[in-house]
């Protein structure tokens, strides 16, 4: 009885000595190994606002892969498909031969770049959350591609748009915005988050204080108590915002003390652009500066 | 009556389903994405990255994914049967006692507190997710001793509230977290694959091969047990010994399958199942074929949640539900009428 035990237990015991012998050293050489230089002609995007990048980079032609979700500029929906931003195919990365693939720094984006460093791919990994980033992360990929000039060109650019814009808002007593990510349940854009940058470039400011969530839920309680003078929707899909915007108008009625609903301030933008930190923050945060201040705008 | 097993039965059938699942692994590692060329793939890797990626493809990414999905598919299907026998109940599966939340739980965490380590090449993901899943079921283990020696109500009711409870702190952490945290783990609960080291593979496949091994050891004190106690006894088998290893090895073959792949559900209680309709009861073969069906299984599943919505990926767990659960509703509706054991 006791021996076929000790027959079992010998035998996993040699079959895990084998499996640390024969894979063990060769996966410690292997990371060992730095992967050979090479430049990145062959460049793999795995999130709409890197292959946004990467255009405004002038880097299409080196594009060889983007996921489902990159749909601006139009030519990158031409662009072959390596799945989608949370569900990556890691097939198609590999077919597509890249020579840098660049991830974001979410848990599952990082996890596809140490995937594929594993197999002997490069990867490049940048943290997109706040505006600041976004500056760094265009000259990381700069320099990573080999175009450190246009890069910098590209941030000094946003920038000096951003700091037009602010000069003319900068005078003005700030709006009070209230940010509705999602209706049902009511959920609205925290202070910690790279939205509610967008509302201060705007020369605006978040009706909501301080929240534990970085998109907190919201009762009707707090969207009575925050006063908000606008409201801004971005819409979830790019079309008919008209009709989106009769939505919004009748659902917010039922708020008729909040000033922004009583004066007929709510206001349903598209939201590609603030939605993701891109070379576009420009457009988001004019678009949301239009939202606040119609007049400023207007020469 | 069905005839009595044999044992010429038992290795003609293991035999054919192991046939079976090769042909399977064969033909699933021809199906892709992407077209590859064999002749590629057997000239070898090339000089650099990138020089050959049909072989590439081929070794590092779909090989190892179709040896994960045959371990973990094994794993629980083994492990459904052997909650199933000693619960005496047939809605048991291997997360009945509270280890798909426990595991959840620990996944959580492991996500939320934005760890960055790797212990043996396995993520903190997996490493939480592993010690949720034991630790759980050690809680409901110990909790069900203290309800009686093995009073099997007070197990399975201990397991529920724990699930629950557990559930609900995996609710607290998901309204509290980041956004990206909660994607991440809503993605790791239904189940997934990716394709891991050869090393985490050999070493997987020896624990799982190994339980099972030892499961196909105590089979007959199991087929005793499934009786009742007052039977088994009476046919001398130690119940204390037997369930506890049973339950000790079922628990860990599952924890491991769970911190390999996530929560895949449904594997481990329709196989069993639908083996035991088409084959019967007896656990000698039970186990065995469960494992090997099993395997096939979640291998079949993982090739369509590799390609059905291609470019993209499902999580394989969403596959397994909405394909095994008509399936096994065909099999329960044809067979149970000729199964006795069902009434």
């Amino acid at each position: 009885m006791m021996n076929k035990w000790w027959w079992l237990l010998l035998m996993i015991s040699c079959w895990m000595a084998v499996g640390i012998v024969v894979f063990g050293p060769r996966q410690a050489q292997n990371s060992g190994a730095t992967p050979p230089p090479t430049d990145a002609d062959r460049i793999v995007s795995s999130a709409p606002n890197l292959t946004e990048i990467l255009f405004a980079l002038g880097l299409e032609k080196e594009i060889v892969g983007v996921t489902l979700d990159s749909d601006y500029p139009p030519a990158a929906t031409e662009k072959p498909k390596v799945g989608t931003f949370w569900q990556p195919n890691i097939e198609a990365v590999v077919a597509a031969k890249p020579s840098l693939v660049i991830t974001l720094g979410f848990e599952q984006q990082k996890n596809l770049a140490e995937r594929l460093e594993r197999i002997g791919y490069n990867s490049l990994t940048v943290n997109i959350e706040k505006v600041s980033d976004l500056f760094d992360a265009i000259e990381e990929i700069g320099a990573a591609t080999g175009g450190p000039e246009r890069a910098n060109e590209l941030v000094g650019d946003i920038r000096k748009k951003l700091d037009r814009l602010s000069a003319l808002a900068g005078t003005e007593t700030k709006v009070r915005v209230l940010w509705v990510v999602q209706r049902e349940p009511l959920r609205v854009a925290g202070r910690d988050t790279f939205v509610n940058e967008i509302i201060e470039l705007a020369g605006g400011e978040n009706a909501i204080g301080p929240t534990v969530h970085k998109y907190p839920p919201v009762g009707a309680e707090q969207v009575i108590a925050c006063s908000a003078e606008v409201i801004i929707e971005p819409a979830m899909s790019q079309e008919d915002l008209a009709a989106q915007q009769d939505r919004a108008f009748q659902y917010w009625s039922k708020f008729r003390n909040v000033p922004a609903v009583r004066e007929g301030r709510v206001y349903v933008i598209r939201g590609d652009t603030v939605s993701r930190l891109g070379p576009r923050l420009y457009d988001g945060v004019e678009t949301t500066a239009r939202c606040l201040r119609p007049e400023l705008l207007e020469n | 009556m069905k005839r009595l097993l044999t044992p010429r039965n038992l290795i003609v059938r293991t035999g054919v389903a192991l046939v079976v699942l090769l042909v399977v692994m064969f033909a699933c590692s021809l199906i892709g994405t992407e077209s590859i060329s064999w002749k590629a793939v057997l000239d070898g890797p090339g000089a650099q990255p990138a020089a050959n990626p049909d072989y590439e493809i081929f070794v590092r990414v779909r090989l190892p994914r179709i040896i994960l999905a045959c371990l973990v598919g094994a794993a629980l299907a083994s492990a459904g049967v052997v909650f199933q026998a000693l619960l005496r109940n047939p809605l048991a599966d291997p997360y009945i006692l509270g280890i798909s939340s426990g595991a959840g739980l620990g996944a959580m965490i492991a996500v939320i507190s934005g760890l960055n380590w790797t212990l043996w090449g396995r993520s903190p993901i997996a490493v939480f997710a592993f010690a949720g899943a034991l630790g759980t079921v050690w809680l409901v283990w110990f909790i069900g001793r203290l309800t009686g020696k093995f009073h099997v109500t007070g197990l399975l009711l201990a397991g529920v509230v724990v699930n629950a409870f557990f559930s609900a702190v995996i609710m607290f952490l998901t309204s509290i977290a980041k956004g990206e945290h909660v994607y991440t783990t809503i993605f790791w609960l239904m189940g997934n694959m990716t394709e891991e080291d050869f090393l985490v593979l050999w070493i997987g496949a020896g624990c799982v091969v190994g339980g099972m091994l030892a499961l196909f050891y105590i089979s007959p004190q199991l087929n005793a047990l499934s009786f009742g106690d007052d039977d088994a006894r009476s046919m001398g088998v130690n119940i204390a010994g037997t369930r506890t290893i049973a339950f000790g090895i079922a628990a860990g073959i599952t924890a491991i399958a769970v911190s390999l792949s996530g929560l895949i559900g449904f594997v481990g209680l329709i196989v069993p199942h639908a083996v035991r309709l088409l084959f019967g009861p007896d656990h000698r073969q039970l186990l065995p074929l469960s494992g090997i069906v099993g395997a096939t299984f979640l291998i079949i599943a993982d090739t369509l949640a590799r390609i059905v919505v291609a470019p993209a990926q499902l999580p394989v767990g969403i596959v397994t539900a909405i394909v095994g659960g008509p399936f096994f509703l065909i099999l329960l509706v044809k067979y149970s009428k000729k199964v006795s054991w069902l009434k």
